[in-house]
C-alpha cells in the first residue's frame, strides 16, 4: 500500500502525463497505481480527470487547440482502460447519461468527438452515435438508453436544418429530455429557435451546460 | 435585376475595385453553387454532376440578386479525397449539402508511403470542371479555379482528427501530405492554364482547416504558412494574376503572421467569415479588397428584417474600406436561404451601397 505522500505524486505524474499527452507514461502509471495498491476509483478522478480539466482550461486560455485536445484523450483512455476493468460497481456511480451524435447529411465529426471526451472524462456516460445519425435513430437510442441529455452537432448550414426536427421528436417522446446544441453555424439565438435546452460553444463549455441543466 | 443606379457592368464594377478605384455601388458576390441550384428547383447534387444545369442556375441567380461574378464560384475543382482515391459521393436528400466522404484515401501510415499522385487531367470531377470552364469562356467569365490550401486538402486525405494528431506525432507524414496537396493543385493548376490560358484563370482558395477553432496559430505558422508563400510563387511564375483567398472561420490568431508578408500579388479579394472583425481586416491588408461577412447562419435562419439590418451595418463598415469592399455571406450561402432573405442584402447595397459619380 503506497503512502498517501506516495499516492498524491503517482496522482499527479498522471494528471501530467494526460497534459503533456504522453499516452506511454500515463498507462505505466496507471499499471502502478493497481501495483502500488492505489484506489483505482481516486486514480480516475484525481490523476485521469483532474488532467483532463487542466487540459480544458488550456484550451480555453488558448494554449491548447484541437490536436493538443486529441492527444490528450488518447493519454486519458490509454490509462482509462488499465483502470476501468479494477472499478467496483459502486465507484461507476455517474454524473449523468448523455446521448451524442452529428445529425443527418453531416460527416464532420471531430468537434462531437471533442465533446464526448470531455464528457467521459468528466466522469458521465457517453452513448455515441457517431455522425450522419438518422432522426429516428436518436429518438430510438434516447429511449433505449434513457439518457438525460442529447447532445446535436451539426458543422454544416444544411445540416443544422435536421436539429428543430429531431428536437421536437425527441420532447414528444420525452418532455424531461433535455437538448444540447452545438457546431460552427450554431449560437445561442438558434438554439433556442430550434427549441434546444442549451447551446455550447466549444466542448468545454458543453460540460458545464450540461451539468446545469441535469442540477 | 438592375440596382435602380447602375452605372457599371459587373464587369467594370470589378474590374475598377482591381485598379483601385470605387465602382459606382458596393459589389455583392455569393459562393453560391449549391444555393443557386435550390433557387432554380434544381437538386443540390447538380452542383457536382451537371455542369450545363448547375451554369445556367449560377447565372439566373447572379442575374435575380444583382450579383457580380468576380468570379463565379463553381464547386471544387480539385475534389481533395476524391482526387486521391477516396470512396465520396454526391449529395443526397433534404440535409445533405456536399460531397459525402465514405472512406479516406490514407488510413494510416503506410498509407502515405503510397499515395499515388493523381493523373491532373483524370482526376476526381475534372471533367465537370472543365465542361464548366468552357462554359465561363464561353460567357466572357473568367474560368475559375477552386481548391482548398495545401493544409486543407492533406487534411481532407487523412480525415481532419488524423490530421490533427501527426501534426503534433508525425509531422513528417503532414508534410508529406501537404506535398502532394501543393504538388497535385499545381498539376491541374498548369492543366488549367494550358486549357484556358493562364491570363483567363481566376483562382480561388479556401482554407477551413486552418481555422483556430482547430489549430493554433504557431501552427498555421509552421505548417500552413509557407505553403501560402510557396503558392503564390508558384501562381506568379504560371501568370495567373487574379486571386480570391476565403480565410474561412476562426482565423483571428492567423492573421498577424498572413498580414506580416502577404505572399500574393495586390489587389486580392481576401473574404473573412462573421469571426473577423471587416475593420481588422481592413488594417491587416490594406492592399487588398476586403470581402465579407453577413453570417450565414442568420442569412438562413433569420427574417428578411434581421439580414437587411446585418447587411446593412455590414455595408457600413465595410464602404469606407480603402483597398475596395464586396458585400458577400461570410462563407458559402446556405443553400436552404429563404430567397427573400437573400434578396435582402441585395436590397441593402440598393439602399445604402453607392457611391457618389
Amino acid at each position: 500500500m503506497a503512502s498517501e505522500e506516495k499516492t498524491r505524486e503517482i496522482l499527479k505524474a498522471i494528471q501530467d502525463a494526460v497534459v503533456g499527452y504522453d499516452e506511454e507514461t500515463c498507462e505505466r502509471l496507471c499499471s502502478s497505481v493497481l501495483e502500488e495498491g492505489i484506489d483505482p476509483h481516486r486514480a480516475v478522478v484525481e490523476g485521469l480527470t483532474g488532467g483532463m480539466e487542466r487540459v480544458g482550461e488550456l484550451y480555453n486560455s488558448q494554449e491548447y487547440f484541437v490536436p493538443e485536445l486529441l492527444l490528450c484523450a488518447d493519454a486519458l483512455n490509454a490509462g482509462l482502460n488499465v483502470l476501468k476493468p479494477h472499478l467496483k460497481i459502486e465507484d461507476a456511480a455517474r454524473k449523468g447519461k448523455l446521448l451524442i451524435g452529428v445529425v443527418e447529411g453531416d460527416i464532420h465529426d471531430i468537434g462531437k468527438n471533442l465533446v464526448r471526451i470531455m464528457f467521459e472524462a468528466a466522469g458521465w456516460d457517453v452513448y455515441d452515435l457517431g455522425n450522419n445519425v438518422k432522426i429516428e435513430r436518436f429518438v430510438e437510442e434516447q429511449k433505449k438508453a434513457n439518457t438525460d441529455i442529447v447532445a446535436l452537432s451539426a458543422l454544416m448550414t444544411t445540416s443544422m436544418l435536421a436539429m428543430p426536427k429531431i428536437i421536437g421528436a425527441l420532447k414528444a417522446q420525452n418532455p424531461g429530455v433535455k437538448v444540447l446544441v452545438g457546431g460552427a453555424p450554431l449560437s445561442q439565438e438558434i438554439a433556442q429557435r430550434y427549441g434546444a435546452d442549451a447551446y455550447a460553444p466549444d466542448a468545454v463549455a458543453a460540460v458545464k451546460r450540461a451539468a446545469d441543466l441535469i442540477g | 435585376m438592375k440596382l435602380k443606379q447602375d452605372r457599371m457592368s459587373s464587369a467594370e464594377r470589378i474590374d475598377s475595385l482591381f485598379n483601385y478605384r470605387r465602382p459606382d455601388h458596393v459589389p455583392i458576390t455569393m459562393i453560391a453553387p449549391t444555393f443557386s441550384c435550390r433557387n432554380a428547383g434544381l437538386p443540390v447534387r447538380v452542383a457536382y454532376s451537371d455542369p450545363q444545369l448547375n451554369f445556367y442556375a449560377m447565372q439566373w441567380a447572379a442575374e435575380q440578386y444583382a450579383w457580380d461574378q468576380a468570379p463565379q464560384i463553381v464547386r471544387h475543382t480539385v475534389v481533395e479525397a476524391m482526387d486521391f482515391g477516396g470512396d465520396v459521393r454526391l449529395p443526397e436528400g433534404e440535409y445533405e449539402g456536399a460531397l459525402m466522404v465514405k472512406s479516406y484515401p490514407v488510413k494510416s501510415e503506410s498509407d502515405v508511403e503510397g499515395l499515388k499522385m493523381p493523373e491532373p487531367d483524370k482526376t476526381g470531377m475534372i471533367g465537370i470542371a472543365a465542361e464548366l470552364g468552357r462554359l465561363q469562356e464561353a460567357h466572357g467569365l473568367p474560368v475559375t479555379f477552386v481548391s482548398r490550401s495545401p493544409f486543407t486538402i492533406a487534411s481532407n486525405v487523412c480525415g481532419l482528427q488524423q490530421f490533427c494528431k501527426w501534426l503534433i506525432k508525425k509531422p513528417e507524414l503532414c508534410e508529406r501530405l501537404m506535398k502532394a496537396a501543393f504538388d497535385h493543385t499545381f498539376n491541374v493548376l498548369r492543366y488549367w492554364a494550358d486549357t484556358f490560358g493562364a491570363e483567363k484563370i481566376f483562382v480561388f482558395m479556401s482554407s477551413p482547416s486552418e481555422s483556430n477553432q482547430v489549430i493554433s496559430p504557431k501552427q498555421f505558422e509552421k505548417f500552413a504558412l509557407p505553403y501560402h508563400l510557396l503558392y503564390h510563387e508558384r501562381l506568379k511564375a504560371l501568370g495567373i494574376k487574379r486571386f480570391y483567398f476565403h480565410v474561412c472561420g476562426e482565423q483571428n490568431l492567423n492573421l498577424p503572421s498572413l498580414a506580416d508578408a502577404p505572399p500574393w500579388e495586390h489587389p486580392a479579394i481576401l473574404s473573412f467569415g462573421h469571426e473577423v472583425d471587416l475593420e481588422t481586416a481592413a488594417q491587416r491588408f490594406p492592399k487588398d479588397i476586403i470581402c465579407g461577412n453577413i453570417e450565414p447562419a442568420i442569412i438562413q435562419t433569420g427574417s428578411p428584417q434581421q439580414v437587411y439590418e446585418l447587411a446593412r451595418t455590414t455595408l457600413e463598415k465595410g464602404k469606407g474600406i480603402p483597398g475596395g469592399f464586396i458585400l458577400s455571406a461570410g462563407c458559402e450561402l446556405p443553400v436552404a436561404s429563404p430567397a427573400a432573405n437573400v434578396f435582402a442584402i441585395t436590397k441593402a447595397v440598393d439602399d445604402f451601397g453607392w457611391y457618389a459619380e
